[in-house]
């Protein structure tokens, strides 16, 4: 059925103006470099078949998380929501890890999620900064409300970040979210943000030229750390 | 007093294995020990098998009656050894003693943990149950913390620098990428761990000075190992035997602030000290050894006290190269416990186990040490206060 | 009088302090102790700072250490610092009676040694 652009300009939420984020490069602990860089929603067909599998995985909250990353992303795609930005990892060209998060008023910031595809790199820990980075610098918010659907995401944001507890309902579920200040921000950056601008044009391009998907068996076994059967 | 042969071994791959239990992991691994030896229908006389957490994280005991259950082993005796991350060593130790003696004849030991199943926080808070309840616990000391201490105090005493634990680190990551039973395959590299502004987040603290990358993973794992006399041996199995030459085990304080130098791992130097001496070898004789590197620092120091090189030589040796395959004197070419992994009842059975392989020269060339004809292996328990070692001999 | 709810062991026979408990002297067998209490400030002997805290600690991270009390009675402790920086092997340390963990709400009691000067 083709869309109704009289119905759609109805159904729309308006879109707030957001700024862009600049890409980085990060060297890995295995010395692989991974370009961090904002998508479109024209990418968000091939960011949905890398976050399927996951959908079937009942391990460390990945099918929870991943069900609701994968319909947050579709109502991107079909501007279903106010606004809505997703990061994504890349090395080689090939997609290991995304994070999506939105602009709940000009100085709020509501994180969404975070999924690595391959674990083990703290690639994790990479694109949440790097969420944090672009709703602090870039965006300039004021405040990023926070929660964890997992105890590795509670460990490594909560804890790490020392966020403070708030009874502020976030929106995946109204459960009381944890807030990431400016203040708290600059004094973490150090020690957990990290990267080097501008991307080297030829490690850009080839970001840029394809979000390669690893096939779906690679991404379960990476994902789930099936090793040993 | 029998010499031991070991005639079967068996292992699973470590990692995370959410699909099996505690159990299953300990028939599988003992299964693989048992037709190694195609031991036809002799039957096995007593089970010994390692275990520290399978009332705490499993909350199940009896571990080792319902293994020996499981197997269709009955009427075999079987006993459970718990000795904190020694317990793999204690058993072999247990069922060692039983062939020696003549109470047994065939003796199948397991050793295996289920670690994954809980959170990292109470994963940590299991392994701290080892340290003093009342004067160690409370303050919330895990073990690495206590391994922070050391590694301290061995930088200021001893000339250990952040360079050579950086080496151990990458140089046990290479081996477990080529060992199919590694818990951890990837390769790292110093530039992303240790030279790039970028490794602060890589590679954060975990207890200062020691970080992520020195750190062994939390895993799940089994190990076994079937033994008997070796005048037995041959006619039991056609297998090349590994004679277990000499086994040495010594305790120290429970708590770290009761020793009089720290630094000095006293368990681990008299149980290496009786191990060479049981087995009427030295040192220098040694062509591979598997060492408890539960933490990248502890791979030095016992490179140290089990004799290898003196004290503070073994920071040097590692950045020397000295202790990577091909080098003098081949330090966990399995990758370790901080690549294989450390569930920690496995880890002494899994470190007898390579070094059978090693011994009987089964493993493919890029990890197999030439001509390997006498063996070492270290398991360190509680931090230090519980330790055994053996000398393994390939049978002439 | 200390209110550090800590005793140590001091064996009648060779005089060497013990902390925790033994039955017998761990240098001479001695059977026969008597109890001390620690006193005066504290030397840090040892110190690291852990990240990856078990089960029933919500810190971000803790401070601990080993340090030998005036009467030789050497303890382990949580630090009062906000960061190593502020430590070195050999440097004086007071200590006090505090809450070092909360199980089920209840306050854990043990020591704590703040950095002097």
């Amino acid at each position: 059925m083709a869309i109704d652009m009289e119905l759609e300009a109805v159904l729309r939420p308006p879109e707030a103006p957001q700024a862009p984020y600049p890409a980085k490069v990060i060297t890995l602990a295995n010395g692989k470099r991974m370009v961090v860089r904002e998508v479109t929603r024209a990418d968000v067909p091939k960011l949905l078949r890398v976050v399927h599998p996951t959908l079937f995985i009942d391990k460390d909250y990945y099918n929870v998380v991943g069900a609701r990353l994968y319909s947050e992303l579709l109502a991107w795609q079909y501007y279903r929501v106010q606004n809505e930005f997703c990061l994504v990892g890349q090395i080689d060209g090939i997609l290991v890890g995304m994070v999506n998060s939105r602009m709940y008023t000009a100085e709020t910031g509501m994180s969404l999620h975070t999924l690595a595809i391959d674990r083990g790199l703290r690639i994790g820990a990479h694109l949440f900064a790097a969420k944090m980075e672009h709703h602090i610098e870039f965006l300039g918010q004021k405040e990023v409300l926070i929660v964890a659907e997992s105890p590795i995401g509670f460990r490594r944001w909560m804890t790490e970040y020392g966020l403070e507890p708030t009874t502020i309902p976030h929106e995946l579920g109204g459960a009381p979210a944890y807030r990431l200040t400016r203040q708290l921000y600059f004094d973490s950056k150090p020690r957990l943000v990290v990267g080097d601008r501008p991307v080297p044009d030829e490690l850009l391009a080839v970001a840029e030229q394809e979000l390669i998907a690893a096939d779906e068996s690679m991404i379960r076994e990476k994902i789930a750390g099936l090793k040993g059967r | 007093m029998r010499d031991v042969a070991i005639i079967g071994v068996g292992m699973i791959p470590f990692g995370r294995r959410d699909q099996d239990s505690l159990i299953d992991m300990l028939a599988y691994a003992s299964m693989k020990a048992l037709d190694d030896a195609h031991l036809g229908d002799k039957a096995v006389d007593a089970v010994y098998v390692a275990n520290m957490g399978g009332g705490i994280l499993q909350h199940q005991t009896g571990i080792a009656s319902a293994l020996v259950d499981r197997l269709s082993l009955l009427p075999a005796a079987a006993d459970l050894v718990e000795n904190g991350p020694a317990s793999g060593a204690s058993a072999i130790k247990n069922g060692v003693q039983a062939i020696a003696s003549g109470y047994s004849d065939v003796v199948l030991v397991a050793g295996g943990e289920k670690m994954r199943e809980v959170t990292g926080w109470r994963a940590t808070d299991f392994v701290a149950t080892l340290t003093h309840p009342e004067s160690e616990y409370p303050y919330g000391i895990t073990l690495p913390g206590m391994a922070g201490m050391f590694t301290r105090l061995y930088m200021e005493q001893h000339g250990l620098t952040a360079e050579a634990l950086v080496a151990v680190a990458i140089k046990n990551q290479e081996m477990g990428a080529l060992n199919p039973y590694a818990h951890v395959e990837m390769m790292i590299t110093k530039e992303g761990i240790f030279d790039s502004p970028h490794s602060v987040v890589n590679n954060p603290l975990v207890a200062d000075p020691l970080r992520l990358y020195d750190a062994c993973p939390v895993s799940d794992g089994a190990a076994a190992v079937l033994m008997c006399p070796l005048e037995m041996a041959r006619e039991l199995t056609e297998k090349q035997p590994v004679v277990v030459a000499g086994f040495g085990q010594a305790t120290d304080t429970h708590t770290l602030q009761e020793r009089d130098d720290p630094t000095d791992l006293k368990a681990v130097r008299l149980a290496a000290q009786q191990a060479f001496d049981r087995a009427k070898l030295k040192p220098s004789d040694v062509d591979v050894a598997e060492l408890h590197d539960a933490f990248t620092v502890l791979e030095i120091a016992e490179s140290e006290h089990v004799g290898f090189f003196g004290k503070g030589e073994g920071s040097k040796a590692a950045l020397a190269g000295l202790t990577r395959f091909g080098g003098k004197i081949p330090i966990n070419v399995s990758g370790g416990l901080k690549a294989r992994g450390h569930p920690v009842g496995a880890t002494g059975v899994a470190q007898v186990v390579e070094i059978t392989w090693q011994l009987r020269h089964e493993l493919p060339k890029e990890r197999q040490v030439k001509n390997a004809k006498v063996g070492l292996t270290v398991n360190f328990g509680g931090f230090g206060n519980n330790v055994l070692a053996f000398v393994l001999r390939r049978a002439s | 009088m200390s209110n550090l709810q800590i005793t140590g062991y001091k064996c009648k026979h060779c005089g060497r302090i013990h902390y925790p408990r033994h039955e017998q002297c761990l240098q001479c067998h001695g059977r026969e102790f008597e109890s001390i209490a620690p006193e005066g400030n504290a030397t840090l002997l040892a110190y690291t700072q852990i990240f990856n805290l078990p089960w029933g600690f919500d810190e971000r991270f803790l401070i601990i250490g080993v340090a030998q009390f005036g009467n030789g009675i050497k303890s382990m402790g949580q630090i009062k610092a906000e960061s190593l920086d502020q430590l070195h092997t050999g440097m004086q340390l007071r200590p006090v009676w505090e809450p070092v963990r909360y199980v089920y709400g209840e306050p854990v009691y043990g020591l704590k040694l703040e950095p002097m000067g």
